[in-house]
């Protein structure tokens, strides 16, 4: 027993033998292992340069079949070398821990030869018990102070804006939209503030020619398809594109036609991974943008909606639904306050959108029980209230923008309807070919008060002022009506049919036709012609009215109309 | 002494040679290479991004675990825990406390994966207390409440050799260190705090944190996050020098059953028969968890002793209140771990304008089509849950910390060598380091006995005596 015993020993070298080699196996082990580590983190297989160029490649020609299988050769490739990969690290794993374990256990084995009874030659040494006692009792309280000041300092510094919530206390946020007055001095949406038709700006050039270069201060390619028109603020023109691989927003400095930012938003989530089909003449950004003055609005023909910051951030975007609609989604967007206001009319019926302007979350989002449209939204003061005017099939329908509670419907439209309604003095007008065009009286139960079957414009939103409506017909006539009785009070025919619509801007109408003519006619009673001024290209948008300038987004170019322009940007 | 000599310079020579560092320092590294290995099995790889006619095939969720199973697991826990209190009170054998560890290693963690696992289990009883909608697996109830009925009855032989934790752990001591009496009763409130957090935690609904913080989960599944492989190798490495950190310094369910086995029925002991004061045991627990005796400890006079006791028991209340206040200043970011909380926060941000990307969860939120301000409101609710929780939480700690600082005030007395019943994990290492264990099993005789209480009393054995040594199992 007193002498080493022979076993033991054979045991104990065993035990290191196992330890050492084990231990340098586990060490390769390491190094492979780490080794592999880095490679994988170092090396990206899927966005290797030669995939990303070919996936390029393949965005520019999407047909391309041997590009395809080449993509995906490569890809399989990268997926293989991956799999292999994970394959070796996760067998290493698993050796690494049979060595480990090994190693520990030998280790465990030797430590156990190591002696754990205490030196009995030292003696016992003094009793500290009571000292030891002192020791911790103070360092525990100093640490439960020391934790009391670190949780009261936590507190005091952690701000959080839930806590007002959590007091049923809204948060208090300034007004984050521009003023109604801001709005009018700005092109804001489709048919400028509130949609209505009418330019409050002053100076708006009388005379231009687009062949000549006469009054044009610039002009610059369209970027990209789309039948939507230029919104301008505050020295900014935003544009939408779209065609069936790309969306994007473009802004534009309006003094020079410099490109200022282009926004992607092809990886908006929800999108549909196959574009619905639209018709030619519609596209996929047919509908005109919006702004609240401190972002701007979009919306695609995929459902795709989102809101940028003024320097082309992406604030939020999301999908609404891929739109039931055979020509393809063209309402326009247009805003109340913090209420992006969405008519989102489609095969499967109608729904109207409230989102907030900062989040994009739904405010509210309601029914409607009504037939596709591709009319677009107008906002309206009646005095009382403002009202949210809605034109399809077979209602016009008008909504407290703030709920999106229903205030009045009357039935009165069918057909596929597409311009949009008109308000002036306590009237509505909403019209569509083949139904007809109705004065809404709202003083009082809102009713219809007349209606007019003639001359129907298919397209062409009206417009209305000090007593009159204009309406133009997309077979080239403009027609003036009594806005109280709907008198026809004179009709013109012109060579070229309208899409456009009439806007009316210090007692003109200024009506563009299908080559890019304007037309500036008196708002007036009598039929009287001021100016015929060419675009030089085709246009069917509506121009954007800012003071001295015009906006118009031709079929291909983008133009500034202005005095003094010679026409060499 | 010439014989015992020899004895020793074999040892000294065998210690030599013992490359005890040297393996430490490559068990180091190994954990390293280890950590990067599983964290890498975590990496998922993307889905293809290009349209093909491929149609991806439907979610399927696997079937739910067969019901036998979750028997078969509780009947095991019985056995484990039956066997455990067996081998430690009647054998009181170290040798096979340790391999029924190794099979609760092997069942609980490597088999069963660390799930359903009995320190885990105290959140969803919290979860299940504080949400009625929440049906309790039978399984993790028998695994929350075996555990502390046994450690009731028999002091802590769950942790000895039933807890997979537990037992990992205690597989890798190698030369545990001892930490001051001080160190470790600071460390000791970490438990407790973190009891605290995930019972406010779990019955907020905000999530398991002790699951999701487990070290050694990873392992047992050999797959986790690169953070928590590293939090598991840390763990285990520190546990080659500090023997089992995880139970001692951070497991939430031992601070239940340290109260438990203070109140034990039966507990083990160092020796059944009486204590010599040989002193040879002194060293042999790896947890501190032996009392040396103090029959002459220098304390001051008994009317200080009570006054002070007078005054903590004055000060409870108040303790309590103010821990508990300073809880409940904490419920801003406590609340925000809560996912409905910090989503609101982020939705906040972004529509203040204050930050211009979203992300996933927000993005997600918003094609949800639920409103912003139904969210702030539920996310309003849960703060308030977590300020009252917070006050619940601080107060917890304080009557803790109370009960600790009176029992740092009150000198008890020992006579004899003792073990702390609250620490004590029943591991039996210490039985064979008892002259009188070794005697009653045979392996010394009487007269060894006498002569080595005789040096011990002289003060001339030397460490490592060698009937003793040749019976002690690591
Ligand atoms: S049984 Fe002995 S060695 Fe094991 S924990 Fe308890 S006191 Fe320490």
């Amino acid at each position: 027993m007193d002498k080493p015993s022979k076993k033991e020993g054979v045991l104990y070298r065993t035990a290191r033998g196992v330890a050492v080699v084990s231990g340098i196996f586990a060490l390769i082990l390491c190094v492979l292992l780490i080794a592999n580590f880095l490679q994988t983190q170092s090396v990206d297989p899927l966005n290797s340069g030669a995939l990303t160029r070919l996936m390029e490649e393949l965005r520019g020609n999407p047909e391309d079949t041997a590009l395809k299988e080449q993509i995906r050769a490569l890809d399989l490739l990268a997926r293989k070398a991956y799999f292999t990969r994970q394959w070796q690290i996760r067998t290493g794993s698993y050796l690494l821990f049979g060595f480990v374990l090994a190693l520990i256990l030998s280790l465990k084995y030797m430590s156990a030869f190591r002696s754990r009874l205490p030196d009995l030659r030292k003696g016992p040494g003094p009793d500290r018990t009571w000292e030891e006692k002192l020791l911790s009792r103070r360092s525990l309280i100093y640490t439960g102070l020391g934790l009391f000041v670190l949780a009261l300092s936590a507190g005091a510094l952690s701000r959080s804006d839930l806590r007002r919530i959590g007091r049923a206390e809204k948060p208090t946020v300034s007004a984050d939209f521009a003023s109604a007055e801001d709005m009018r001095k700005n092109w804001p949406a489709f048919r400028g503030p509130g949609g209505n038709g009418v330019a409050f700006s002053e100076k708006i050039p009388m005379e231009w020619n687009g062949e000549t270069g006469e009054n044009i201060l610039w002009k610059i390619p369209v970027p990209m398809e789309g039948y939507n028109s230029p919104i301008v603020w505050d020295g900014r023109l935003f544009l939408s594109g779209a065609d069936r691989n790309n969306q994007a927003v473009f802004c534009y400095n309006t003094e020079n036609g410099e490109l200022l930012w282009r926004a992607d938003l092809d990886d908006i989530p929800g999108s549909p991974q196959e574009r619905p089909r639209t018709t030619e003449d519609t596209g996929y950004a047919a509908s005109t943008m919006a702004t609240d003055g401190r972002r701007v609005f979009v919306i695609f023909a995929t459902g795709d909606a989102a809101g940028l910051s003024m320097d082309g951030t992406r604030i939020w975007a999301k999908n609404l639904g891929l739109p039931q609609n055979h020509y393809g989604h063209s309402s326009s967007l247009i805003v109340f306050e913090d209420r992006l206001l969405i008519q989102y009319d489609q095969n499967t019926g109608g729904r109207l959108i409230a989102l907030n302007t900062r989040s994009g979350e739904v405010i509210y989002d309601r029914p409607r029980e009504v037939e596709i449209s591709w009319a677009s939204p107008i906002l309206v003061d009646t005095g009382s209230r403002t009202e949210l005017i809605l034109n399809s099939n077979p209602s016009v329908v008008s909504y407290d923008p703030v709920s999106g509670t229903e205030l009045w419907n009357i039935r009165c439209m069918m057909g596929e309807v597409a311009p949009s309604p008109a308000y002036a003095d306590g009237m509505v007008f909403a019209v569509n070919d083949y139904a007809r065009l109705v004065g809404i009286d709202l003083s009082g139960e809102p009713s219809i008060a007349w209606e007019v079957i003639d001359d129907l414009s298919e397209v062409s939103s009206p417009v209305a002022s000090g007593g009159l409506v204009f309406m133009a017909a997309s077979y080239g006539a403009l027609s003036c009506l009594d806005a109280k009785t709907g008198d026809l009070l004179w009709i013109e025919d012109f060579d070229d049919g309208f899409y456009s619509s009439p806007i009316l801007s210090g007692g003109n109408i200024y009506l563009m036709d299908m080559s890019g003519v304007t037309h500036i006619i008196k708002a007036a009673r009598e039929f009287e012609v001021t100016a015929r001024n060419p675009l030089g290209e085709k246009a069917v948008t509506i121009p954007a009215f800012m003071p001295g300038r015009i906006y118009i987004r031709g079929y291909k170019n983008l133009i500034c109309i202005g005095s003094g322009g010679d026409g060499q940007p | 002494m010439g014989k015992r000599s020899s004895g020793n310079n074999r040892r000294e020579s065998i210690h030599r040679r013992g490359p005890a560092a040297a393996g430490m320092l490559i068990l180091f590294s190994l954990l390293l290479a280890a950590v990067l290995g599983y964290a890498q099995i975590q990496e998922r790889f993307p889905k293809p991004d290009f349209q093909t006619d491929y149609t991806r095939p439907d979610l399927s969720t696997p079937l739910p675990r067969a019901q036998v199973w979750e028997y078969v697991d509780i009947a095991v826990l019985i056995a484990a825990l039956v066997l455990a209190s067996y081998f430690a009170h009647r054998l009181r054998s170290r040798r096979k406390i340790f391999w029924l560890m190794v099979f609760s290693l092997v069942y609980f963690g490597f088999i069963r994966q660390g799930c359903v696992c009995a320190v885990g289990a105290v959140q969803n009883v919290a979860y299940a207390l504080f949400n009625t909608g929440y049906a309790i697996p039978l399984s993790v109830i028998a695994f929350f409440v075996l555990p502390l009925v046994f450690t009731l009855f028999y002091g802590r032989t769950f942790c000895a050799a039933v807890c997979p934790l537990g037992a990992a752990q205690d597989a890798v001591i190698l030369k545990p260190v001892r930490l001051s009496s001080t160190t470790a009763g600071l460390l000791g409130m970490l438990p407790v705090i973190y009891l605290g957090l995930a019972v406010l935690f779990a019955a907020t609904g905000t999530g398991f944190i002790i699951c999701r913080y487990d070290p050694f989960i990873g392992f047992f599944r050999f797959g986790a996050s690169f953070a928590m492989v590293l939090f598991g190798a840390a763990v285990l490495l520190l546990g080659t020098v500090v023997a089992r950190p995880y139970c001692r310094f951070l497991c939430p369910l031992g601070v239940l059953l340290d109260w438990m086995s203070r109140l034990s029925k039966k507990h083990v002991k160092i020796t059944p028969d009486t204590c010599s004061n040989c002193r040879l045991c002194e060293e042999s627990c790896p947890f501190g968890a032996i009392h040396k005796p103090n029959p002459s400890a220098q304390s001051p006079d008994k009317q200080t002793e009570l006054r002070r006791l007078a005054v903590l028991l004055v000060l409870l209340p108040v303790i309590m209140f103010g821990a508990g206040w300073a809880g409940s200043r904490l419920y801003v970011p406590l609340a925000r771990q809560h996912p409905t909380v910090a989503l609101s926060e982020e939705i906040l941000l972004e529509n203040g304008g204050k930050r211009a990307v979203m992300t996933d969860a927000t993005r997600a939120f918003r094609a949800s089509g639920k409103t912003a301000d139904e969210l702030f409101e539920e996310a309003g609710r849960i703060q308030q849950r977590f300020r009252t929780g917070g006050w619940l939480l601080g107060g917890f700690i304080g009557i803790v910390f109370v009960f600790k600082l009176i029992g740092l005030t009150i000198l008890r007395r020992r006579p004899e060598y003792e073990i702390d019943a609250g620490a004590c994990f029943s591991c039996g290492r210490c039985f064979s380091f008892c002259p009188y264990e070794q005697l009653r099993l045979g392996t010394i005789t009487q007269k060894e006995l006498e002569e080595m209480e005789r040096e011990g009393k002289n003060g001339s054995g030397a460490g490592g005596t060698s009937p003793m040594e040749n019976n002690q199992n690591g």
